[in-house]
């Protein structure tokens, strides 16, 4: 009897263990919470914020600067694709944006409240400068390109309706004009081309900046707000009308910055003015077209010409 | 012992496995309720969201100040909420990721959306109305909104699987309690019945052969196919059959010795006393012719007629004696012819041989109310003649009394005989069963001695037994037993003539 319990002790030990093991093996281990990561040691400066509008051009050179910035040692937070200009600006008043590159007639027109701005590039820029320091920021150096806003047209709506200036715009019936939503209550928009042209009341298309071309080339609309600097402007594709009466100002691209910002990093201001030397209408024409028709990104098209710059 | 510490083991097992299924249970209780939490709170902060939105909306098409209170209070009240959403979800890192996201389009939404719109319409309503034109807002929103899709999608679909996860632990869980409940009981039925097999049987085995050993059967054995207590039992049992076997056998060559030398000393006395016979015979009749011879010759010659008469006795006596050692010879050797026979009958047979005694000594002779007896009803009748016979011959006055009863004893009947004779001492109520044995000479009582051992080889054959009680000088009785005619069974308890040749 003794040995018989000697052998049946081990089979039932096999027994409770082969009914334990199933159970040790449905539990979950059970995901420890990662331990915080240490926070990243305080540069010596808090990171220049730069914002950028919501077009092609801004995005590119919101990534000219940063990337131009940080291959200097300074650290950036871009905040790209932000809205319009004034939502932007409202933007960098707030205090949430150091710095952000604005077209200098859009400035005072749509930001400054200064519709009937100065002839010369230069007396423009001086004003703008001025609104900005009022406020405690102010324009760095302006860039060689201009990116002025028009109005274009399809080579056979030009001649369907002979039109070839803005002031031929009033003739043409049930005018349909495309543009993005703010075209509408702008002074260069609407607004002037009433007060300037005649164009009285067309009818109004808001659109985003890439469906503007598609627009206008499935006749949906029949004028559409361009900018020059846009590489599909180019083969003689479509026709941008004349301004003679000069409703939309040459555009030169200055970055409008924080005062105390770059009071605290002297050396920011060479660094940005060097990137905005290098921008010529060419230049910003082949890049536009690099994203918006090769659809290769901001980045990679900025990391290229600075490359090939010298700047990175 | 075992099987009680066994089942115990087995039965604390099922129960931690129930515990488990429960605890299982409650913990997705739990973690269902913190992701319920978790999904309140995330549509708090996407609600709070929606009403910046709508009061921004209607703020900068209206005009009015105070539809931006709701904005403001929304403002206020987010990061709070989403600090709130951030513990809730803390244990996921999918989630934390996905709340992260969330968070930096909210703080998109806000600063670069919320707050520039509220700066410019501060400034310029209808600057700020043409904003609103845009898809800017709508966009964020929907960034924001389809960021809190997912992290509800991601929330629900936890907490379905937790529930898919818990009610599966909880039901394995479950199986394998109720398979551990299974398994004590199968344990307990399986060592009950390895009890059966290796004890109770074993144990069973050895009583059914110790029943079968005591009914006769001595070739029982039980197999010892065990090496501990049990195997020691059979082996025991078996040894025990073995050394009974051999008993008998033993007993069996004795008595089957004993039968023979007593057969040949029977033939041998059958023999002697029937050749002793003829001489015998022969000098009897020379004698008479002697006498005769000598009557005729005349009275002169009278005086060798003594001597003759001399011899005559002493023939008649040897005569008697081998007649007599005939008959108990015979006794011993014949064959029984069992009956059922009323005893009164017997007696009456008995009593008429005694006729010519009973005449002679003028004996009273009571014969009580007697039962039917089974037996051979010559051997009987020789019985009760010889009692009778001896009862009227042993007696001190001239009219003997002699009575015949019978009474039941121990499922026979006990016959007595009762005379007031002369009695015996204690000392020889034994000897005078044994042949030839006499308390008296034969000047005194006749008779050869031989009557009541005869008695005792028939009673002795019919399975009974004979004695005698007896006071001297005031009388004897002699009883003895015999089955009744109703107990036809007693005859299987008595083994036939060749059997018992040597009793």
């Amino acid at each position: 009897m003794a040995r018989s319990r000697r052998r049946l002790w081990p089979a039932l030990l096999a027994i409770a263990v082969a009914a334990a093991v199933p159970i040790g093996c449905g539990g979950d281990a059970n995901d420890k919470p990662r331990a915080a990561s240490p926070t990243a040691t305080q540069p010596a400066h808090p990171p220049i914020r730069i914002g950028t509008k919501n077009f092609t051009e801004e995005f590119v050179l919101g990534e000219l600067y940063a990337q131009a910035l940080r291959a200097k040692g300074f650290d950036v937070k871009l905040r790209s694709n932000i809205g319009s200009s004034e939502i932007t600006h409202q933007a960098l008043l707030n205090g949430v944006l150091d710095m952000y590159p604005e077209y200098v007639g859009t400035l005072l027109s749509e930001v400054a409240d200064m519709p009937n701005r100065p002839a010369s590039t230069a007396a423009s820029y001086a004003l703008a400068k001025r609104f900005e320091e009022r406020h405690g920021f102010t324009l760095l150096a302006p860039t060689p390109f201009s990116d002025d806003e028009a109005l274009a047209v399809t080579p056979k709506f030009a001649a369907e309706h002979d039109v070839r200036s803005l002031a031929d715009l009033k003739r043409v019936p049930r005018l349909t004009i495309g543009a993005p939503s703010e075209f509408q209550a702008r002074f260069e928009g609407l607004v002037g081309l009433d007060e300037f042209y005649g164009v009285h009341k067309p009818r109004f298309f808001p659109l985003d900046f890439d469906k503007r071309y598609p627009a206008l080339n499935s006749g949906k609309v029949d004028v559409a707000a361009v900018f020059t600097t846009e590489r599909q402007l180019t083969g003689h594709r479509y026709v941008v009308l004349a301004d003679p009466r000069g409703l939309f100002a040459v555009q030169h691209v200055a970055p409008i910055i924080s005062k105390k910002v770059l009071a605290a990093q002297p050396r920011l201001r060479a660094a940005i003015d060097a990137v905005s030397a290098k921008l010529t209408t060419q230049a910003m024409r082949r890049m536009n077209g690099a994203v918006d028709l090769d659809r290769r990104t901001p980045r990679e098209v900025a990391t290229q010409f600075l490359t090939s710059q010298g700047l990175l | 012992m075992t099987l009680s510490v066994a089942a115990a083991v087995l039965l604390g097992l099922a129960l931690v496995l129930l515990i488990v299924a429960v605890t299982s249970q409650r913990d997705a209780a739990r973690t269902a309720f913190a992701s319920q939490e978790a999904l309140a709170a995330g549509s708090q902060l996407e609600n709070s969201m929606i009403t910046i939105e709508n009061g921004l909306r209607g703020y900068v098409a209206s005009g009015q100040k105070r539809l931006l209170a709701p904005v403001t209070t929304a403002l206020g009240s987010y990061p709070s909420e989403r600090r709130n959403l951030a513990r809730l979800v803390s244990h996921d890192p999918g989630q934390r990721r996905r709340l992260a996201q969330i968070s930096a389009a909210i703080q998109d939404y806000v600063e670069l959306w919320v707050e520039p719109v509220i700066g410019v319409a501060n400034l310029n309503l209808r600057r700020a109305r043409s904003q609103l034109l845009t898809n800017t807002g709508r966009e964020r929103l929907d960034g924001i909104r389809s960021g809190f899709a997912r992290l509800f999608e991601r929330e629900r679909a936890v907490i379905a699987a937790r529930q898919n996860r818990a009610e599966s632990r909880s039901s394995r869980a479950i199986t394998f309690g109720i398979g551990g409940l299974a398994l004590v009981v199968a344990i307990a039925i399986g060592f009950t019945l390895y009890l059966r097999r290796s004890i109770v049987r074993p144990v069973l085995t050895v009583a059914d052969a110790t029943d079968r050993l005591a009914a006769g059967d001595l070739d029982t054995r039980v197999p010892v196919e065990r090496d501990d207590e049990l195997g020691t039992l059979a082996r025991g049992f078996n040894s025990m059959a073995d050394s009974l076997a051999r008993g008998r056998a033993e007993l069996e060559r004795s008595n089957s010795e004993l039968s023979r030398s007593n057969a040949e000393l029977e033939q041998f006395a059958s023999v002697t006393s029937h050749d002793l016979q003829a001489p015998l015979t022969t000098i009897s009749m020379y004698t008479e012719l002697l006498e005769r011879r000598r009557a005729a010759a005349g009275p002169d010659s009278g005086g060798d007629l003594d001597l003759v008469d001399g011899i005559r006795a002493a023939t008649g006596q040897a005569r008697a004696l081998i007649r007599d050692l005939l008959e108990y010879s015979r006794a011993g050797r014949g064959t029984l012819e069992l009956d059922a026979v009323p005893a009164a009958r017997i007696v009456e047979d008995a009593l008429e041989r005694l006729a010519g005694q009973i005449e002679e000594t003028g004996a009273q002779i009571t014969v009580g109310e007697l039962p039917t007896v089974l037996g051979d009803r010559a051997n009987l009748c020789r019985v009760f003649q010889n009692l009778v016979g001896n009862a009227m011959k042993f007696t001190r006055e001239e009219n003997p009394r002699v009575s015949v009863d019978a009474e039941p004893e121990d499922g026979m009947w006990r016959f007595a005989i009762r005379d007031n004779g002369i009695g015996m001492k204690p000392e020889h109520t034994e000897r005078i069963f044994k042949p030839f044995q006499r308390l008296h000479g034969e000047e005194d009582y006749e008779g050869t001695g031989i009557g009541l051992a005869v008695c005792e080889r028939i009673v002795s054959q019919h399975g009974g037994r004979i004695w005698v009680s007896s006071t001297p000088g005031e009388g004897s009785v002699f009883y003895f037993t015999i089955a009744g005619a109703e107990r036809a069974d007693v005859t299987l308890q008595v083994p036939q003539a060749p059997a018992r040749a040597g009793a």
